[in-house]
């Protein structure tokens, strides 16, 4: 029970994981927590059901053309709308918090656009993108679902962290994060990376969706699921990716033994108890960078 | 002034009072109808516990209309939406008792929505039906103004199940799982207690969040307890990640009964979970005769798109039959001289067997759960079968 409890709660974790990601990769490059990326999830997964049902899409098109369609959401949103708030500043902070509340807002927009459609009022599933019977492990019971999350999540961390250290784009990007004003000065364009960063971070809220809604099943209101990546953002500190990835994991596996050990109706209560926990021992979260004060 | 002329005001206030007083009609009733207040959950998550049922009630008010009205009375229907949220219940029902002066509620669909507002309609002295809401909280302990549970209450489907388990499929052990509100205590409570009676042992109850996303670790400890049964008290998306987990972790050949409440429509619910292993065992209860009886479910599914633009109603439907039924039956048993507290007494005495479900809709002057039967469904994804025998709960309440 121990061992099986352990196993699923990596696969939820690796779940986190890459909504923790699709959050500290926009946090990083605009100081923004994105709030709706649990809506961008969401609406992976809608998108992803709909090409399938309506259009009758090959499986393998399907997932592609859903992530893409999130992310060229997502650097639209921050194209117009958030590109709009910044103004003409290359300094966001100026315009975070109507930032944050864009976010919001756009949150509640994305949900009430999709309880607006036929059939969404139904608990919907979409089919998994890895199918056939289990794996066993002697008493242990892997999906092959659940593999294929494990296995998703490894490659994109590591795409991940290969463009960021190996890639001009990735270097220009990690550049923006760190310093807008001097990555300008150096030619880097800066609101393009913004763009970029957003429509990445919305590819992998997208790729989190395609992954989680064979799981989670798929409800307008799913999107609440980004309150466990902010979670594991939090556990593994807000700005560091190999964080997010552990946090996520920690995450998964400590909700499912409390869920056994203790109670499953403690499961809900975990992940904010584990932030605070974090936030007393060690603020920065597990591998964040200590808080570092910026010229306004 | 003098003292004959205040005699004389004071007489003729008097008079004036008692002509007033006498005047005063009932709210909501007039010479030629009768003003209902309906609510139920027409938009939002649960909006399929809702549309259809208050568009069944509808159709039969309209029917009843058809044939000449209650005692030459038509019914007439104001409609709002409630969300199945507390809130929004009760600014709903205040407005119905307030502004709009319905003569008596008709809605509901969400214990927790309808318990909410019971206070304050017991307060204001109005006759309430609920729609299809199972609403235990609200039910027990019995008050003067509040009828529900047309299609049974928690502690039906509890003793149900149980009774089912017990003698047909002969389980010995049983597991419960449960959410953790007072749905799912009330279920929980009434399937240990009935379980008990019958001589088998709950080997594990395990309470869920509503909104849990996991259920991994629950099915974990419900498979190490080895039980010989599964009760699944479980909420639509809960229920299809049991069904899935419980699959996945191969326990298949343990039967599980589901209360209906997880399933709105069988057939979504069966491509949700995707796995026909899972429903290899797969039972759930239900109040009415509709899919046992192709004549039932013919006649209402024909009257219901007759009034509906010939749309196809959803599984739900036949659930806002029985508390229109009723309403018409006892404001029929209240003549023509009809007030609030004549119509509550009718329903009081209430006791009608219909077509549409397998036990009579009956209350009583300490009972206000109109519904104690069921039958159990077995469902393998394509087909379902009606269990021989109907199940009634005999009104002894868990401890």
């Amino acid at each position: 029970m121990f061992l099986q409890a352990v196993l699923s709660g990596i696969v939820m974790g690796c779940v986190y994981a890459l909504i923790a990601l699709s959050l500290v990769l926009i946090y990083k490059s605009t100081d923004v927590v994105n709030f709706a990326a649990g809506e961008f999830v969401m609406i992976a997964g809608y998108a992803g059901l709909f090409l399938l049902d309506w259009f009758h899409l090959n499986y393998a098109v399907m997932v592609v053309l859903a992530i893409v369609l999130v992310a060229v959401f997502g650097a639209l949103f921050e194209r117009t709308a958030l590109n709009r708030i910044i103004g003409f500043k290359y300094n966001a902070e100026a315009a975070l918090v109507p930032m944050v509340v864009a976010t919001i807002g756009l949150s509640f927009v994305l949900k009430g656009v999709v309880r607006v459609i036929p059939s969404t009022e139904e608990v919907l599933r979409l089919p998994p993108l890895f199918g056939g019977p289990p794996v066993f492990l002697g008493d242990l019971v892997l999906q092959r679902q659940d593999i294929g999350i494990v296995v998703v999540a490894v490659l994109v961390m590591v795409a991940l962290s290969l463009g960021f250290n190996f890639t001009a784009t990735g270097k220009a990007l990690r550049a923006t994060s760190q310093n807008p004003r001097a990555a300008a000065l150096i030619g880097i364009p800066v609101r393009r990376m913004r763009m970029l960063a957003w429509g990445l971070a919305s590819a992998l809220a997208g790729i989190s969706g395609i992954l989680l809604s064979p799981k989670l099943l798929m409800t307008p209101d799913m999107g609440s699921v980004v309150m466990l990546g902010i979670a594991a953002s939090i556990i593994g500190g807000f700005t560091s990716l190999v964080g997010c990835v552990v946090g996520g994991i920690v995450l998964g596996v400590v909700q499912n033994l409390v869920g056994i050990f203790l109670s499953p109706q403690a499961i809900a209560v975990t992940p904010f108890f584990i932030i605070m926990l974090v936030l007393v021992v060690r603020p920065n979260g597990l591998f964040g960078e200590a808080m570092r004060l910026k010229k306004v | 002034m003098s003292r004959n002329k205040i005699a004389g005001c004071i007489i003729g206030g008097l008079v004036a009072l008692a002509a007033s007083t006498g005047a005063r009609a009932e709210p909501g009733v007039t010479d030629n109808e009768i003003l209902i207040g309906m609510f139920g959950p027409l938009s939002g998550p649960l909006i399929a516990y809702g549309i259809d049922p208050v568009a069944a009630s509808k159709m039969m008010y309209e029917e009843a209309n058809k044939k000449g009205g209650v005692h030459g009375r038509k019914i007439r229907l104001i409609v709002e939406d409630d969300k199945c949220n507390p809130n929004d219940i009760v600014s709903v029902v205040k407005k119905f008792v307030t502004v709009d002066q319905v003569f008596m509620l008709h809605g509901g669909s969400c214990t927790g929505a309808v318990s909410a507002a019971a206070d304050y309609i017991n307060r204001e002295k109005v006759p309430y039906a609920m729609l299809n809401a199972a609403g235990d909280n609200a039910v027990f302990p019995p008050t003067r103004y509040v009828f529900g549970s047309f299609q049974g209450t928690q502690r039906t489907y509890a003793a149900a199940f149980a009774t089912f388990a017990a003698q047909q499929l002969k389980a010995k052990r049983a597991a419960v799982i449960v959410h953790d509100d007072e749905y799912g205590k009330a279920n929980a409570a009434m399937a240990k207690a009935t379980f008990e009676k019958l001589g088998v042992t709950v080997a594990t109850i395990e309470r869920i969040p509503p909104n849990i996303s996991d259920v991994t670790a629950p099915l974990l400890k419900i498979r190490e307890a080895k039980p010989d049964v599964i009760l699944s008290g479980a909420y639509p998306a809960p229920a299809v990640l049991i069904a899935q987990k419980y699959a996945e972790f191969g326990m298949t050949a343990i039967p599980l009964l589901q209360s209906a409440q997880g399933i709105p429509t069988p057939s979504v619910f069966a491509k949700n979970v995707a796995n026909p292993d899972a429903l290899q065992n797969f039972y759930y209860t239900w109040a009415f005769n509709d899919i046992g009886d192709a004549a039932v479910r013919t006649k209402y599914i024909s009257l219901f798109k007759a009034y509906n633009d010939n749309r196809e109603p959803g599984p739900f439907m036949m659930s806002g039959i029985p508390s229109a039924v009723a309403v018409i039956a006892a404001l029929e048993a209240a003549g023509r001289d009809l007030t609030r507290e004549g119509f509550v007494a009718s329903m009081e005495k209430l006791n009608v067997k219909d077509d549409f479900m397998p036990g009579p809709i009956e209350f009583g002057p300490k009972r206000r759960d109109a519904a104690r039967t069921m039958v159990i469904i077995k469902y393998d994804g394509k087909s379902q079968k009606v269990m021989p025998g109907t199940y009634t709960w005999d009104g002894v309440e868990a401890n």
